[in-house]
C-alpha cells in the first residue's frame, strides 16, 4: 500500500511536472539580435548551406556578378558545349512567332509579346528572336529581358550590339525580381521562358504565381533547368563530374571556386522533375501531356504549363 | 473534464465513416444491376431492413443475358484520353484540315478560334500527330454513336425482313468509317506518312486495333478462342488498306473503294474456309492412316 501510493504521488508528480511551462530559451553564446533574426525568417538553400531568405538574394546576387563576364566561356567549359544544343532545342520546341498571318477577326494581336526572366545574357533571348524571324517570317515578335543582375542585363546589353535587334523596339531590358513584377500588367504575356534561373530563385512558388498572373489566358510557362538524373549509373558519372570536375574548372578559367562549389550544390538541391511539375500544376497550368521532357537522361528538363482560359 | 470531452470527440469522428461505409455498401450492391427494371425493383428491396439485397435480387430475377461493364447511369467514356481544352482547341483545329491538311498552322487556327493563343498549341507535345490521333478516336466514337441511332436498323436487308450477319455488319461498319474521311481525304495521304514515323508507329497500331475491335464488338462478334486476335488482325488488315485505296479513289461516293472492301472480305472468308478444309482434309488423311496401321496390327 505504502509503495503504491508512493508511485502514485511520484507519478503525479511526474505529470504535473510536465505541465510546468519550460524556461524560455536562453543562449549565452550567441547575441540577442542573431536569436530574434533566426526566430522570425524563414530559411532557405544557398546550395549546401541555410541562409535566411533575405539574406539569399544578395548572395545570389554576388555570385552572379562575379561569373557575368566568363558565363559563356564557363558554361562551355562545364557542359562540354551541350547547353547550346539544349537551348537550341528549347526554342525550337516552343516555335516562337506566328507563322499564320494574323486574320481580321483573330484577337491574339500581330507577334507574340515574350517575357524571358533571368535571361540577362541574352542567350535565349537572341535564339528566340532569330527563330521567329528567320523560320516563322514574323518581325513583329518582341522579348524583354528582366534579370535581377545588372551585371548579367549590361554584358547582355553589350551583347545585343552584335545583333539585327539593337535599338529596335523587338528587343527591352528591365531590372526586376521575378517574384514580384509591378512593372507588368496582368495577362499581357504570350510566352514567359526562364533557363537555368528559377533554381536561384528564393521563392519559387511566388515566381510562378507571378508568372501566372502576368500570362495571357493561353499563355505558356516555359522552363529549362537542371533536374535529376534516373539512370543510377550515369549519375554517378554525372555527379562526380560536378562535384569535382566544375568547381576545379571554375577555379582554373574564371578564378572563382566559392561561386561554382555553389553552381553545383544548387543544382543538387533544385526538386526533382515530378515535384516541379507539382509545384508547377500548384500555380494553375493546365500540363501538357507528362508535363517535362528529359534532356541528355534527365541532367537538364523542360517543363512546360498553361495558362487555363477564364471559366465561362 | 478535458478527458471525456477528448473521449466524445474521437467516438464522433469514428462514427462518421462508419455510417458512410455503411450507406455505401447498400448503394454500391444496388448500382451494378444497372438496367432499369432492377432499379426499380432495388426501391423494393431498400426498404427491407437488414440483410444482404444482393441475394435477394439475384433469387427473385433471372440475371440479364448481356450486361455491359459500365452503369448507365453514368456518361459514356470519351474515346480519347485529351482534357477538355485540348478537345475544344483540336475540334476547332478538324474544321481547318481539309484546307490545311494534318498541320500545324490548322491546330494555330483551331486555338485561335477557340479564344487560344498561337502559343497555345503547347498544350499538345506529340503536334500535329496529336489532331490525326484525334482524328481517328473521334471517327471512332462516331462510329459507335452511329450504330446506337441504328445503322444496322436502317439497312435495306434488316428493312426487307433479313437479319445481318456478324461478316455482313462488319463490311457496313468498315465502309461506313471510311465514308467518314471523304472530306479529308486528299489530306489523308499525309496523315499515313505521319502514322508511319518510327517514333509514332506504337500509338497508330494500338489505335488501328482499338478501331477493329470496336467494329467487331459492334458488329455483335462474342468469339473466345483464338479467332479473337485473327478476326480482329484480319479487319485490321482490311481497314488499313482499303484507307490507302480510299487516297487515291476518285470515284463518286467511293465505290470502288467499297468494292475493294467487298473483295477483301470475300478473299479473307475464303482463306478462312479453305483453311478450315485443309484442317479437315488434314484430320480425316491422319485418322485413316492409324486406321490402317491398325489394320495391319501395328500397336498404335
Amino acid at each position: 500500500m505504502l509503495s503504491r501510493s508512493v508511485r502514485r504521488s511520484l507519478g503525479y508528480h511526474a505529470r504535473r511536472r510536465v505541465s510546468i511551462p519550460e524556461a524560455p530559451y536562453r543562449c549565452f553564446s550567441c547575441t540577442r539580435r542573431a536569436q530574434a533574426e533566426s526566430k522570425n525568417e524563414r530559411m532557405t538553400h544557398f546550395g549546401f548551406t541555410n541562409v535566411p531568405e533575405s539574406q539569399k538574394e544578395s548572395m545570389v546576387g554576388a555570385v552572379f556578378s562575379s561569373v557575368a563576364s566568363s558565363y559563356d566561356t564557363m558554361n562551355d567549359f562545364m557542359s562540354l558545349g551541350i547547353h547550346r544544343l539544349w537551348k537550341d532545342h528549347f526554342v525550337r520546341s516552343l516555335n516562337p512567332g506566328s507563322a499564320l498571318p494574323s486574320r481580321e477577326t483573330d484577337t491574339t494581336g500581330k507577334g507574340w509579346n515574350i517575357l524571358d526572366i533571368a535571361g540577362g545574357t541574352g542567350d535565349i533571348a537572341f535564339r528566340m528572336l532569330d527563330h521567329a524571324t528567320n523560320i516563322n517570317h514574323d518581325h513583329e515578335t518582341r522579348v524583354t529581358i528582366a534579370d535581377i543582375n545588372p551585371d548579367m542585363l549590361a554584358e547582355g546589353q553589350k551583347r545585343s550590339i552584335q545583333t539585327p535587334y539593337y535599338n529596335t523596339s523587338r528587343l527591352s531590358f528591365m531590372q526586376a525580381n521575378a517574384q514580384q513584377m509591378p512593372d507588368i500588367p496582368d495577362n499581357s504575356i504570350d510566352l514567359y521562358t526562364v533557363v537555368f534561373g528559377i533554381r536561384n530563385f528564393t521563392d519559387k512558388q511566388a515566381a510562378l504565381q507571378e508568372a501566372f498572373r502576368v500570362l495571357k489566358p493561353g499563355g505558356v510557362f516555359a522552363c529549362m533547368e537542371f533536374s535529376k538524373v534516373e539512370n543510377d549509373v550515369f549519375n554517378a558519372v554525372y555527379k562526380q563530374w560536378s562535384f569535382s570536375a566544375i568547381p576545379l574548372i571554375g577555379q582554373l578559367v574564371a578564378g572563382d571556386r566559392e561561386s561554382y562549389q555553389y553552381l553545383v550544390e544548387s543544382i543538387e538541391q533544385f526538386p526533382s522533375q515530378e515535384e516541379f511539375r507539382g509545384m508547377i500544376q500548384k500555380a494553375g497550368f493546365l500540363i501538357p501531356g507528362r508535363g517535362f521532357e528529359n534532356l541528355t537522361g534527365g541532367i537538364a528538363a523542360i517543363h512546360k504549363g498553361i495558362k487555363p482560359l477564364p471559366p465561362v | 473534464m478535458a478527458q471525456p470531452f477528448h473521449l466524445i470527440r474521437y467516438q464522433a469522428v469514428l462514427s462518421t465513416p462508419k455510417r458512410q461505409l455503411t450507406s455505401l455498401r447498400t448503394t454500391r450492391s444496388v448500382i451494378p444491376q444497372c438496367s432499369r427494371q432492377l432499379h426499380h425493383q432495388s426501391r423494393q428491396t431498400t426498404r427491407r431492413p437488414t440483410g444482404t439485397p444482393k441475394t435477394h435480387l439475384a433469387s427473385s430475377f433471372p440475371p440479364p443475358i448481356r450486361r455491359s461493364y459500365h452503369s448507365e447511369h453514368h456518361p459514356d467514356l470519351p474515346p480519347h484520353e485529351y482534357t477538355n481544352s485540348q478537345t475544344t482547341i483540336l475540334s476547332a483545329a478538324l474544321r481547318h484540315v481539309p484546307t490545311h491538311g494534318f498541320t500545324r498552322n490548322a491546330l494555330t487556327l483551331g486555338a485561335r478560334d477557340s479564344g487560344f493563343l498561337d502559343v497555345s498549341v503547347q498544350l499538345f507535345p506529340r503536334g500535329e500527330f496529336d489532331l490525326v490521333l484525334f482524328w481517328l478516336a473521334s471517327r471512332r466514337g462516331l462510329l459507335r454513336a452511329s450504330v446506337e441511332d441504328g445503322l444496322f436498323e436502317k439497312d435495306e436487308r434488316v428493312m426487307a425482313g433479313q437479319t445481318l450477319s456478324v461478316e455482313e455488319k462488319t463490311k457496313l461498319l468498315i465502309i461506313k468509317r471510311l465514308k467518314m474521311n471523304t472530306e479529308i481525304r486528299h489530306q489523308w495521304q499525309d496523315a499515313l506518312a505521319l502514322m508511319s514515323l518510327l517514333e509514332n508507329i506504337p500509338l497508330s497500331l494500338s489505335e488501328l486495333h482499338a478501331l477493329s475491335s470496336e467494329i467487331l464488338t459492334l458488329a455483335g462478334d462474342a468469339s473466345v478462342d483464338a479467332s479473337w486476335y485473327t478476326k480482329r488482325l484480319s479487319v485490321a488488315a482490311i481497314y488499313a488498306s482499303s484507307e490507302v485505296v480510299m487516297t487515291r479513289d476518285q470515284s463518286p461516293g467511293l465505290s470502288e473503294t467499297e468494292v475493294f472492301v467487298d473483295r477483301r472480305v470475300e478473299d479473307s472468308t475464303a482463306i478462312g474456309e479453305k483453311l478450315t478444309g485443309l484442317k479437315q482434309c488434314l484430320g480425316f488423311m491422319g485418322s485413316t492412316a492409324i486406321g490402317l496401321g491398325r489394320s495391319w496390327g501395328l500397336k498404335i
